[in-house]
């Protein structure tokens, strides 16, 4: 018994004053995601490789915007989203204290980004910033004019609209055999 | 080939109609459902193995019938010296049997090998088949409320989602305890509620006074479909998420055991770095769960002190992993294929130096604990489990090495980079709770050895393969690893689309559960809690009791606090005012 209170007086005070000072954690610590509404760009990578399908990305009620949301109470902090994000948008914080009163939608974070209406058939598809971001990424291919203006061409149409415009470009609107 | 020799033995015995290879070192035989009981127990006492895992599963849509596959680990008796089957020779034998959906009645292994009784039990609750001449055909898994005709992993019971209505409390059927004969007897609920809970469990003591004549108990109020929700909705990707939140300790395991018992289905084997890592996060977990339960069993018999300092160096390994994984808990981190995460040579360094520390501080406190004589005294002679019995039972980790048996699956059937590893395997003698807790001691030095080897002879290669595979349906593969309570075995059959088809997770703790009732018998009251703390389940800390005494019908209730404080002092009896 004696000896337990020797280690006692050798190792002195084993506890930190938090919450009063700040706890330090580890430099690569996975905390909270944490989420940069203007890099967004809405391409909804993150909520297809959340396993726990804390993000989600949809369009709201009256289809006016494409809603990212991100419920930190489903969250299990397996950086994921951190992994496939293109513009790093969300990267995982250092941010560990989570807890909230009562409240849990305090918990639910949420982005809205405006929606990209399909220029022939006027339907929404995506969000305006994928796209900007697509013609950005274009325009750094070194491509020629030519075929820059032909790309962006398709950029504003939704993917049905766009299987049968590239039917028709390939086929100048005539009925062929295909040999 | 390895197995070969077992098969060509049992084929002497009882006749084989089919045999199926998975792995090099797993082996399936199918057999006639008359020949199960002495195929199971021919190879469990005569060539000397385990029962690791016994997994039901609904293949009408495969073969038309239900299957057992009963896998035993073949690895040597191991009752004395030199009963073990050679290093090279170790493997694992499933023994199958097709059940038909008729009748549904296969022969009860169980009163031949009596490890068999809880997965017989369990096979009951979940597919509906009636083990002909089990001894004790009590639900095991499911609720007592639960509809007596709906069996939740058959593939055509119920949704996944579905849930049956709760039945009034006055309604709900009674569960039948094993009640043992004798007059002056009296019960003692505990549970099933713990504060602590990692588990929540009933355990009703049997009482002759303060001594505990026999015990039973009643689990799983925490089951949640886990597997039948993997069948229905998880990809591999989701899965391993899934099953480390088994448990809340050695959550990395079962992680691990799941991830690769699907890789192995398909022979997908992964780079040596991610090997190392995956065995470097194990271990750390193994560091963090034993000092817990070391600490636990001091706290449980008054000593607080030690339990403090012990928890002060727990801390240190919660560090480690903060270091190397990212997070507290070691979580996130299994794919298949690989791994997610790389450690830097910074991490490294520091992951060192606090190995360092972890080791000295150890050796100090267990030093000062030893030196301690009441508390040596409240662990010796304590909940011994007997060879025997844990030979019949098939007990793993620390409790069944507390018993003098050397089983331990790291070295019986090294897995991933524990081939290139040396390390010690702790054997106590003795059985009882300090012998537990002194193989736990011994496996802290031995986990630090080996977190340090890996960082050493760690290759300098990818972390994950190339993720082209596909997994093809019907295959299945068993995955089996050393998590802190003993050995994790995962089961997994493939289905089509990415899914699985069959998710069996055996827990450790399951297999120790079964031979409970006999450590319990012949204890004090005053020891039961400590009893079920160093099998390390969970602490058996429960929010209230209540005594009632059949003679006198008295009955009284004490708070956790009043149970507690006569397990720390052992003065003023909570008994003494009923008799």
């Amino acid at each position: 018994m004696m000896k337990l209170l020797d280690i006692t007086e050798k190792y002195g005070k084993a506890t930190h004053k938090y919450p009063f000072e700040p706890y330090k954690v580890a430099t690569n610590f996975r905390g909270k995601p944490a989420y940069i509404f203007d890099l967004c760009i809405g391409c909804a990578a993150c909520g297809i490789a959340c396993p726990s399908n804390a993000i989600t990305v949809q369009f709201n009620a009256d289809q006016s915007k494409l809603v990212w949301e991100f419920d930190c109470g489903r969250c299990i902090f397996c950086g994921r989203c951190d992994e496939v994000c293109p513009t790093g948008a969300i990267r995982l914080s250092e941010e560990f204290e989570l807890a909230v009163k009562f409240d849990k939608s305090a918990l639910i974070q949420r982005g809205e980004l405006d929606t990209q209406f399909c220029t022939e058939c006027n339907k929404p598809f995506t969000a305006k910033r994928l796209i900007k971001y697509s013609f950005e990424c274009l325009s750094k291919a070194n491509l020629g004019e030519k075929r820059l203006e032909e790309a962006a061409s398709y950029l504003n149409i939704c993917p049905t609209c766009k299987k049968n415009a590239t039917v028709t470009n390939f086929t100048s609107g005539k009925e062929m055999v295909i040999e | 080939m390895k197995c070969d020799k077992f098969i060509e033995a049992l084929g002497a015995r009882v006749k084989i109609l089919e045999v199926t290879r998975q792995y090099e070192d797993q082996v399936t035989a199918l057999v006639g459902l008359s020949d199960l009981p002495e195929a199971v127990r021919f190879l469990y006492y005569d060539m000397g193995g385990y029962l690791s895992t016994m997994v039901a599963n609904d293949e009408r849509s495969i073969n038309k019938n239900y299957a057992l596959y009963y896998a035993l680990s073949m690895e040597g008796g191991k009752m004395f010296e030199g009963d073990e089957i050679a290093q090279d020779e170790k493997c694992f034998v499933t023994v199958k049997v097709l059940v038909s959906p008729e009748n549904l009645t296969y022969p009860s292994v169980t009163p031949l090998v009596p490890a068999c009784v809880w997965y017989e039990r369990e096979a009951y609750d979940m597919f509906g088949l009636i083990a002909d001449g089990l001894p004790d055909k009590r639900r095991l898994v499911l609720s007592d409320d639960w509809p007596e005709d709906l069996f939740p992993l058959r593939k055509d019971a119920m949704d996944y989602r579905y849930r049956p209505d709760m039945k009034e409390h006055y309604n709900e059927p009674e569960y039948e305890f094993l009640r043992p004969e004798g007059s002056g007897i009296i019960d003692v609920p505990l549970g099933p509620l713990h504060v602590t809970a990692d588990e929540p469990g009933h355990f009703r003591l049997f009482c002759d006074g303060d001594i505990i004549v026999d015990a039973d108990y009643r689990l799983f109020y925490q089951h949640r479909g886990m597997e039948k929700l993997a069948e229905n909705r998880m990809n591999y990707d989701q899965m391993g998420y899934l099953a480390e939140r088994v448990c809340g300790i050695c959550g990395y395991a079962h992680a691990i055991a799941c991830i690769e018992a699907a890789e192995k289905a398909i022979n997908l084997e992964i780079p040596a770095r991610a090997q190392a890592i995956r065995i470097i996060c194990s271990e750390i977990e193994r560091l963090h769960s034993h000092l817990l339960n070391i600490g636990l069993a001091c706290e449980v018999t008054g000593n607080y002190t030690a339990f403090m300092h012990i928890f002060r160096i727990r801390e240190y390994s919660m560090k480690l992993a903060e270091l190397v994984t990212g997070g507290r808990k070691t979580y996130g981190n299994v794919v298949m294929g690989g791994l997610r995460r790389d450690i830097t040579g910074v991490e490294i360094k520091e992951s060192l130096r606090i190995l360092k520390i972890i080791e000295t501080q150890v050796e100090e406190v267990w030093d000062a604990v030893m030196d301690d004589k009441r508390q040596i005294k409240r662990w010796k002679g304590v909940g011994v489990l007997d060879k025997q019995v844990a030979r019949d039972f098939s007990a793993v980790g620390p409790n069944i090495r507390g018993s003098g048996i050397k089983r331990d699956t790291r070295y019986d059937h090294p897995y991933d980079f524990f081939k290139q590893i040396e390390f010690d395997i702790a054997v106590v003698e003795g059985g009882d709770v300090f012998a537990r807790e002194m193989v736990r001691y011994l496996e802290l030095k031995s986990s630090v050895s080996i977190i340090r080897q890996c960082f050493e002879l760690m290759p300098q290669t990818a972390i994950i393969v190339d993720p082209t595979f596909h997994v093809k349906p019907e295959n299945f593969a068993l995955a089996y690893v050393e998590a802190p309570r003993g050995e994790n075995v995962h089961w997994i059959m493939q289905g089509s689309a990415q899914k699985v088809f069959r998710w069996r997770c055996r827990a450790a703790t399951y297999n120790n559960w079964p031979s409970l009732r006999f450590q319990f018998r012949g204890n004090t009251i005053a020891d039961a809690a400590l009893i079920v703390c160093s099998l390390d389940p969970c602490y058996s800390c429960t929010e209230r009791v209540t005594v009632v005494d059949i003679k006198s019908k008295k009955s009284k209730i004490l708070t956790n606090k009043d149970l507690k404080d006569f397990s720390k002092t052992l003065k003023n009896s909570p008994m003494k005012d009923l008799r």
